[in-house]
């Protein structure tokens, strides 16, 4: 049932314009696909809702029927995963010990790292009798890491886990993960192509060029709104009106990066503003922000 | 003689749970004694929502769980709807139930094959489905690679759940489309042919292969409808409205005593919040939701999680598909880990059958909002069900702006500690007398705790209050 390699090349070679690889890429991807020594993965959850994790379990592919478990089986070595890993406690602490000690991992993190209650507002596992918190989960793996992929808003900047007044003191891992280099991959959720483009772009060993917010250029460098197949229509002034533009009811879209209206959502079946939903830039660092998601104009 | 085992973290569940128990050797057997149920997140979702407009509240308590969103966004307009007296559009009605049947469906799947499992037959030989447990594994190796096949496609129909469900929701997890008056998405004939070509999808897969799996592993770990019991109170709050009066729901409330088929009606004023044994100062111990207050405090005596326990009655109850199907007739087997994953696929059965009814009810053209006026002052709740079981959310709007917000989760009730009269939460009350065979491979544990589907994202406690005064709770 499980995709074979030779399969998932060819995926990528039909593919090839959407995921941005050139025929280089392409044989750089089928030695990197072939090397037993493939990178590992190590993915943790902070504080946040996992919805992140189920994103990522949405990816589908429309050139070829490559869903997340053609990823994790051909081209990823996913150590542990809070969700879907097999064994738990001492054995999952374990396994994640060992990543550690042999090094040049990609970590990926998701949900931000609270520092309130000396940390104690989130424990990423206990061992020996020991209590790790989040914060020294995220320090201490950070340090032997290859690469750091921060998935999803509240692990970028803190996004709706640090709002309103954060009893929790909730962060992004930037500051943890210093000094590395943390390549921010925002939106609540991400969408699945943006993780996965991510990580097939650290298979090649290229580098990410990265915005002042530290999304990749690649990815985030429209915004919702000069991508809008609305952007030209008149505005709705009420909701549950078909194909307007949204702006009068609070759309986002002008100030958020992100190319939404064109890769679409959930297999491209529809996304936010196809529903008739304004935006509420979600992969913005100011979100969610303390302004209504319905208030017409700036925040 | 006895040993503390502590599991941390336990995995395939969402968020972050450490179960610890006692293990001794009674009449022979090694088993469960005692047992602690921590939740060890705390995000303070407190004043998050103090200040905001109203209709925020359904955007930003959909980030409380990503793999239950939804019902947080049908409680949080449903309040609304209530408190600004809307009556919403037949077709708003329709596709509100079919994107929430749709995130039923999702988790469903999700919990059956992706977390639950692996507690009974092996994944592929390879990362992140090994190193994988050994101990107690009966099924053989050709079943083992039938069953591994169809996790496979599990993902897939869980990604098409997903699609489905956003044909109306736009995206998800996290839809933006549910708003008090109604559902910002336009149905066409077009959008209505997809979404039943994804249904029928979905409803092969549950006949065919989610329901056949679930009943052989019950088959095959047939033991299992004698264990994880706990104490057999049952409660729903109801969910499914099948009219826009919201008089009647495809899916009913009420609670069961004790494992009894008599169900009574339920009276949401015995519902407390017990601290005793959580990390929330004692001046906030025993309120009610509409009183409540939430004051951290840790480190404090004796407490052990970050989560309340809330009792109805003063008694601890357990939410999630058995107990809705067991209040609503349509599943009365028994109370064990194995009833958990039945009634649950049952409940899979029964609700996308009525989707094909909502779905085929939708008129394209009729309205999916109604506008109106929002109230500037409103004390208010709405009460809906989450795959994992009940939820409520209680409103309060002054001069139209959030002034208290406060939400009890199904998995607050089931993984709750202790209370003050020393009654154990149900997930801590059903893992007495679990045997342990193996103490290095605590595989009986895991199955228990997993057929509850705890989510500790939802479970720690959201709420908002500015002060301890007592709100009057309008009856709606």
């Amino acid at each position: 049932m499980a995709i074979s390699r030779r399969d998932f090349l060819r995926y990528c070679s039909m593919s090839a314009v959407a995921l941005g690889l050139s025929t280089t890429d392409l044989l750089n991807l089928e030695e990197a696909l072939a090397n037993p020594a493939g990178p590992s993965v190590l993915w943790l959850h902070g504080s946040g809702c996992s919805g992140c994790s189920i994103s990522f379990l949405n990816r589908v592919s429309k050139t070829a029927p490559v869903s997340v478990a053609d990823l994790l089986v051909n081209s990823i070595n996913l150590v542990y995963h809070p969700t879907i890993s097999a064994v738990a406690g001492e054995d999952a602490a374990l396994l994640i010990d060992q990543t550690y000690k042999k090094g040049k991992y990609i970590l990926v993190v998701e949900g931000g790292v609270p520092t309130a209650f000396g940390g104690n507002a989130c424990i990423a596992w206990s061992s020996g009798g020991k209590d790790v918190t989040f914060r020294q989960a995220v320090t201490t793996l950070s340090s032997k890491a290859s690469h750091i992929l921060s998935i999803g808003t509240c692990s970028a900047w803190g996004g709706v886990s640090a709002s309103g007044s954060n009893i929790a003191g909730v962060r992004g891992i930037k500051s943890f993960a210093a000094p590395k280099t943390v390549i921010h991959i925002p939106g609540c959720p991400p969408h699945p192509n943006w993780v996965v483009w991510a990580v097939g772009q650290i298979l090649l060993n290229k580098t990410i060029q990265l915005d002042g917010a530290g999304r990749p250029v690649a990815l985030f460098n429209r915004t919702v709104h000069d991508l809008c197949p609305r952007r030209d229509t008149e505005e709705a002034s009420t909701f549950g009106i078909p194909g307007r533009c949204l702006e009068e009811l609070g759309c986002r879209g002008p100030e958020t990066y992100a190319n939404c209206p064109t890769v679409k959502w959930n297999g491209g079946v529809n996304w936010c503003v196809g529903a008739n939903s304004p935006c509420i830039g979600c992969t913005e660092p100011s979100f969610p922000g303390t302004a209504s998601f319905y208030s017409e104009g700036d925040d | 003689m006895s040993a503390v085992l502590k599991i941390d973290p336990v995995t395939r569940i969402e968020g972050h749970l450490s179960i610890r128990v006692t293990i001794d050797t009674v009449n022979g057997m090694q088993q469960v004694v005692d047992a602690w149920s921590t939740g060890t997140l705390f995000r303070g979702f407190e004043k998050m929502l103090l200040g905001r407009d109203p209709r925020d509240a359904q955007h930003i308590t959909q980030r409380v769980c990503g793999v239950c969103p939804t019902p947080h966004a049908m409680a949080a307009v449903n309040a609304l709807d209530n408190a600004y007296g809307v009556t919403i559009p037949v077709n708003a009605l329709l596709m509100r139930n079919l994107v929430l049947g749709a995130n039923f469906i999702q988790s469903h799947i999700l919990h059956f094959y992706i977390l639950s499992l692996l507690d009974y037959t092996s994944g592929a030989d390879m990362p992140v489905w090994k190193p994988s447990y050994q101990t107690d594994m009966r099924i053989d190796s050709t079943k083992a690679t039938q069953l591994f096949n169809n996790y496979v496609s599990a993902l897939d129909m869980h990604r098409k759940a997903q699609e489905m469900g956003a044909i109306f929701a736009g995206r998800l997890p996290h839809t933006p489309a549910f708003l008090p008056g109604g559902i910002t998405a336009t149905p066409t004939s077009a959008n209505i042919t997809l979404f039943k070509s994804y249904l029928n999808q979905v409803i092969s897969f549950i006949n065919n292969v989610y329901i056949p799996d679930a009943e052989y592993v019950a088959s095959v770990y047939s033991d299992y409808f004698d264990r994880g019991a706990g104490y057999g109170n049952l409660l729903s709050f109801g969910v499914f409205d099948k009219d826009v009066a919201g008089t009647s729901q495809f899916i009913r409330g009420g609670i069961a005593v004790g494992g009894s088929k008599t169900i009574q009606p339920l009276h949401i004023n015995l519902i407390t919040e017990d601290v005793t044994f959580s990390w929330y100062a004692d001046s906030t111990n025993n309120l009610r939701p509409s009183a409540g207050d939430t004051v951290p405090q840790y480190p404090k005596a004796n407490a052990y999680s970050w989560l309340k326990a809330p009792r109805y009655n003063n008694q601890p109850f357990e939410a999630g598909a058995l107990s809705r199907m067991w209040i609503n007739g349509d599943y009365r087997e028994g109370i064990s880990v194995m009833d958990r994953h039945l009634a649950r696929a049952i409940e899979a059965r029964k609700l996308t059958n009525k989707m094909k009814t909502w779905v085929n009810s939708i008129i394209p053209g009729q309205p999916v909002y109604a506008k109106h006026t929002p109230a500037v002052e409103a004390d208010t709740f709405g009460l809906t069900e989450a795959p994992r079981g009940a939820l409520g959310h209680w409103v309060q709007i002054r001069s139209s702006k959030i002034s208290r917000y406060q939400i009890i989760t199904p998995t607050c009730w089931n993984a709750s500690p202790s209370d003050d009269s020393g009654s154990r939460g149900p997930l801590e009350m059903s893992l007495i007398g679990t045997p342990v065979i193996n103490v290095r491979e605590p595989i009986e544990i895991l199955r228990v705790i997993h057929s509850f589907d705890p989510c500790l994202a939802c479970a720690v406690h959201v709420m908002d209050t500015k002060d301890n005064s007592a709100i009057k709770i309008s009856v709606l």
